[in-house]
């Protein structure tokens, strides 16, 4: 019928207001029985009489404003209503433990959420590429997943057109050049120059990862022709930055590095292949890689393909292998070379498997701590309202009534919660994925995640229900109410119970939350080792400048900026070099020429820094033996090179290199070493040094662009604006936008790890704070539970000090069983997280006995303020004290 | 309840509505105790009503705004509640009345029909 649905909105309005809508009917009601009384005294009756008939004719009036109710409203509404106005009037008159209580539900759901979302985005989730999951990473020779040198995991792209040709596993094999990303271009558009980062493509890459551009198109093959006009398309940010989002903007012309350059297309604001393949970087432009032109450099192009569907990944490699014994057949000249693959989502998330799966457990553990705190805060206030649930059983609320209101209760103790929760858990997804500076891939795409909220919610409520309802269920099994309403007031048995569970829970809670502080205190010193590794240079006080002449510049181009530059206040030493430390890095073979040493160490890979005179006193580089490069070896004189360490070692181990002989770069160069330098690691404080070997930047010309690196104890700011007036006079096209202290580009590699150690040593504070806290809590509820045992005990004669020390010991007790286990399992984890430890042994007693002390020593604050409570009593108060 | 209620009827679910509406488009604005007042004259005895239960019809009736409510004067100057049909409720009171008719018609028809073999 019709009329029903009419209704509901007038229904669920009346529920809210049950006053006025009585009033009304017991008004009218009153009116009618006073009509039907004149009815009846009309007919003849009494008074009394009439009265009596009238009621009975009427009905009973509790009934009818029953019915009445029922009619006009929606009764299991209401109910609900009612519990939730008793409920809201509990906590409000509790507001102490709500906050709390809030709070903890809160922190415990937005973490979690926070740290699954992270890990659902990073681990968890297919890569956002088109069929990601039969995308292969192709790498040159064995896969070996520390190997860092871009040189040696790229191909030739010969090979590349090779295995495009003979294998048969994959659909498509694309490229990447991911050299071309460390090379700075200028980007001259009328108005303001700027630097700008370009990264060359196989021109199908963007297609097979189906990324599509938002305006204009992707690139073609005829784009990839050797004599095809530049083209480039924009990345979103660019695009906006530099072009003002000008919708007309696909066809123009701009001038990237002196060249005409033809804008194709932009591409999505979410750059899912930067995220994935550059973190940390920011990608302005895509070019199309030409094959013809860049076959001649060696290898330079980075390899994803796509497997057919069905295809296991040991297919692939046998596939490879296969195409590669082909090749080499065919080709028998070319270098060594070789290919395997890898599935490309196991090989983005390799290197952070680790450490995200580290950050997950600390999570749970967190999770466990936040359930077990919010469970024993439940079970005492339980325990405080056992008299009240009594009393009303015993005015005749059914046990059912009073369990649908504890529900009521919990349900909406973690709605608050959790939308609290929900709302940090919100706030902290956007600060992680604003962290352009953090080498984790994806880190932008990460967002809010649905599932990991509600699995969290959901977690939260199950212990909330659980020990919101416990107290209940006891009560529920004690046959006699007058039993339950009397021992409350002795405190023995069931309260004893309660304040084992909870002992329980809080001992598990000190337990856990150890575990957390060892963990977070081996990877803060992990990372305090990490800062200390001696790098071979000193990145403090140094400034790194971008400068990215359109082509080769000359020499007298470069020694006049750095006369210039030298002349400057507040500049201790300048130099350049092709190859900023850390950041950039390529390799070229090596052979030596005078060594006793087997072909097979003779000949080597090397780091190839092309530098100005003077470079390693900027950076702070040790000069072993020899000599550095001077004004004096120019392009025409003896070609001279300097070497580090450990190739010096490899090659000449009496320590006799200095005036020895190398050929490198080109078939026929032969290079003398003129000086042997400290190794510098290259990749960061985390990866060891390699080969390294320095060209004058004079007598091998082979770089498109430099980094001026400059000594200064000026900020960067003032040596930026200093070098905008010096070198205008040079060159007023220089962007010199690019302007870093090194430190900043050191700080970068330790990023992630950063990071993660914030988020554990977060976590560990959050759970030594909660353990603390119900440890706190317990320790006062056993005080209050035993304030007659004290009062006797104050009354025989026992001292304050006595009373004091007893409580403190029973916390000491309680907490020192927690550290114990919290110990043993500390073992255990700090065991599987060996791998992220540097420097510092798994089971490192510093650290151990660093946390346990202090954790115990705070322990016995949270024992002795109730303690001191408890001691100040006065005994006749207490035992009196109901 | 005295013995000689047993022989009167007892309201079918969802009648009252009906009777109500009916004596709101007959009688115009009416209170409570008219209302049932002028059924039960109509019904001449025969029905089984508590009076107080209209008033669960009559807020039914309110909330689906086939009615509406005002407070205002008796006939004895004491302040009552006057209930009045509107637009809506004289539609469904039509659309109501057709229906009940043609149910009962299929009901007298059919238990008709089931005595005549016997």
């Amino acid at each position: 019928m019709k009329l029903s649905i009419h209704r509901i909105p007038a229904r669920v309005k009346a529920v809210f207001q049950p006053a006025p809508l009585d009033s009304d009917l017991d008004e009218e009601l009153a009116y009618h029985l006073e009509e039907l009384t004149k009815d009846y005294i009309a007919q003849g009756f009494d008074a009394d009489e009439a009265a009596r008939l009238a009621r009975i004719k009427l009905g009973g009036v509790a009934q009818l404003r029953e019915l009445h109710r029922e009619t006009r409203g929606i009764p299991w509404l209401e109910n609900v209503y009612q519990d939730l106005r008793y409920a809201w009037r509990g906590f409000n008159k509790e507001r102490g433990f709500t906050v709390i209580a809030l709070l903890i539900i809160a922190i415990g759901i937005g973490l979690n959420a926070t740290v699954f979302s992270l890990v659902n985005t990073v681990l968890l989730r297919p890569l956002p590429f088109d069929h990601s999951d039969r995308l292969v990473w192709i790498t040159n020779g064995s896969s070996t997943k520390t190997n860092h040198d871009m040189s040696s995991s790229a191909h030739l792209v010969d090979t590349w057109e090779g295995l495009q040709q003979t294998t048969q596993s994959l659909d498509e094999i694309e490229a990447y050049n991911p050299f071309s990303v460390r090379q700075t271009r200028r980007l001259t558009d009328g108005s303001k120059p700027e630097t700008i980062l370009s990264i060359d493509v196989s021109h199908g890459l963007l297609g097979m990862l189906g990324i599509k551009p938002i305006l204009g198109r992707s690139f073609l093959p005829e784009d990839a022709l050797r004599n095809a006009p530049d083209r480039v398309l924009l990345s979103n940010q660019l695009w906006r930055r530099h072009f003002n989002a000008d919708p007309q903007i696909v066809g123009k012309a701009v001038q990237i590095s002196g060249q005409g350059v033809e804008i194709i297309g932009v591409l999505p604001p979410a750059d899912a292949f930067t995220s994935v393949f550059f973190p940390a970087v920011r990608v302005d432009c895509f070019s199309p890689i030409k094959n013809d032109i860049e076959r001649h450099w060696g290898n330079t192009v980075s390899l994803i393909g796509r497997a057919k569907p069905g295809a296991s990944i040991d297919q692939v490699r046998a596939d490879l292998s296969r195409s590669i014994v082909e090749l080499k057949k065919q080709f028998p000249q070319r270098n060594g070379y070789d290919a395997t693959a890898d599935w490309l989502n196991e090989w983005v998330s390799e290197a952070l498997k680790q450490p995200l799966t580290f950050l997950w457990v600390a999570a749970g553990f967190l999770l466990a701590i936040v359930s077990f705190n919010l469970g024993g805060l439940l079970l005492a206030r339980g325990a405080a309202r056992r008299k009240e649930f009594s009393v009303r059983c015993a005015l005749g609320a059914g046990r059912s009534r009073i369990l649908r209101q504890l529900l009521t209760e919990c349900f909406g103790l973690v709605a608050v919660g959790s939308l609290f929760g929900a709302a940090l858990a919100g706030g902290l997804t956007h600060f992680l994925s604003q962290r352009t500076g953090v080498e984790i891939p994806l880190l932008q795409q990460v967002h809010l995640d649905g599932v990991s909220l509600g699995f969290t919610v959901v977690l939260c409520l199950l212990t909330v229900v659980l020990c919101g309802l416990l107290p209940a269920w006891s009560l529920a099994r004690h046959a006699d109410l007058q039993d339950a309403l009397k021992e409350d007031s002795r405190g023995s048995s069931g309260g004893l119970n309660q304040s084992r569970t909870r002992g329980l829970l809080v001992m598990t809670e000190v337990a856990f939350a150890c575990v957390l502080a060892i963990s977070a205190g081996l990877m803060i010193r992990s990372l305090l080792n990490l800062m200390q590794v001696d790098l071979g240079f000193r990145p403090s006080q140094v400034v790194a400048v971008r400068l990215d002449p359109p082509s080769w510049p000359g020499d007298v181009y470069i020694q006049s900026i750095l006369d210039r530059v030298r002349a400057m206040p507040g500049v201790e030493r300048a130099a350049v070099t092709d190859c900023i430390p850390v950041e950039r890095d390529r390799s070229w073979g090596i052979e030596a020429l005078n060594s006793d040493q087997p072909d097979d160490v003779r000949m080597a890979g090397a780091h190839v820094r092309l530098i100005s005179p003077d470079l390693f006193q900027a950076m702070g580089t040790p000069i072993l033996e020899g000599r550095d490069f001077t004004t004096a070896d120019k392009k025409e004189s003896a070609p001279v090179l300097i070497i580090n360490q450990t190739l010096a070692h490899r090659f000449w181990p009496n320590g006799d290199a200095v005036g020895k002989q190398v050929k490198t770069f080109g078939e026929n160069s032969h290079f003398t070493v003129i000086g042997v330098v400290q190794d510098t690691r290259h990749g960061g404080p985390e990866l060891p040094s390699g080969n390294e070997m320095y060209f004058g930047f004079n007598q091998v010309q082979d770089a498109n662009s430099w980094d001026l690196m400059i000594r200064t104890s000026l900020p960067v700011s003032t040596i930026q604006a200093d070098l905008q007036k010096a070198l205008h006079e040079i060159d007023p096209s220089l962007p010199l936008t690019e302007v870093r202290s090194m430190q900043s580009v050191v700080d970068l590699t330790l990023s992630s790890r950063r990071l993660l150690v914030a988020l554990v040593g977060g976590f560990a504070v959050i759970a030594l704070g909660l353990a603390m806290l119900g440890l706190y809590g317990l320790i006062s509820y056993n005080v209050v539970q035993q304030t007659k045992e004290i009062g006797i005990r104050l009354a025989l004669g026992a001292t304050a000090a006595m009373v004091q020390r007893k409580i403190v010991l029973q916390t000491l007790s309680l907490a020192g069983v927690g550290v114990l286990i919290g110990l043993v399992g500390a073992v255990l984890c700090s065991r599987a997280m060996q791998s992220l430890l540097y420097g510092v042994r798994s089971g490192d007693a510093l650290t151990f006995l660093g946390t346990a002390i202090p954790l115990l020593g705070l322990a016995v604050i949270a024992g002795f303020v109730p303690a001191r409570r408890a001691a100040k009593m006065d005994p006749l108060v207490a035992l009196r004290g109901e | 309840m005295s013995d000689s209620n047993k022989t009167k009827l007892e309201l079918l679910q969802g009648t009252l509505d009906l009777l109500v509406l009916q004596t709101l488009v007959t009688m115009g604005p009416m209170h409570g105790y008219g209302i049932a007042r002028r059924i039960e004259q109509i019904a001449e005895n025969e029905l089984l009503l508590n009076q107080g239960t209209i008033y669960a019809a009559l807020v039914r009736l309110q909330q689906g705004k086939w009615i509406e409510a005002e407070w205002g004067a008796s006939d004895n100057n004491r302040k009552a509640k006057y209930y009045q049909i509107t637009a809506r409720g004289r539609g469904q009171l039509e659309k109501e009345t057709e229906n009940w008719l043609r149910v009962s018609h299929v009901v007298h028809r059919i238990l008709n029909a089931s005595k005549r073999p016997a």
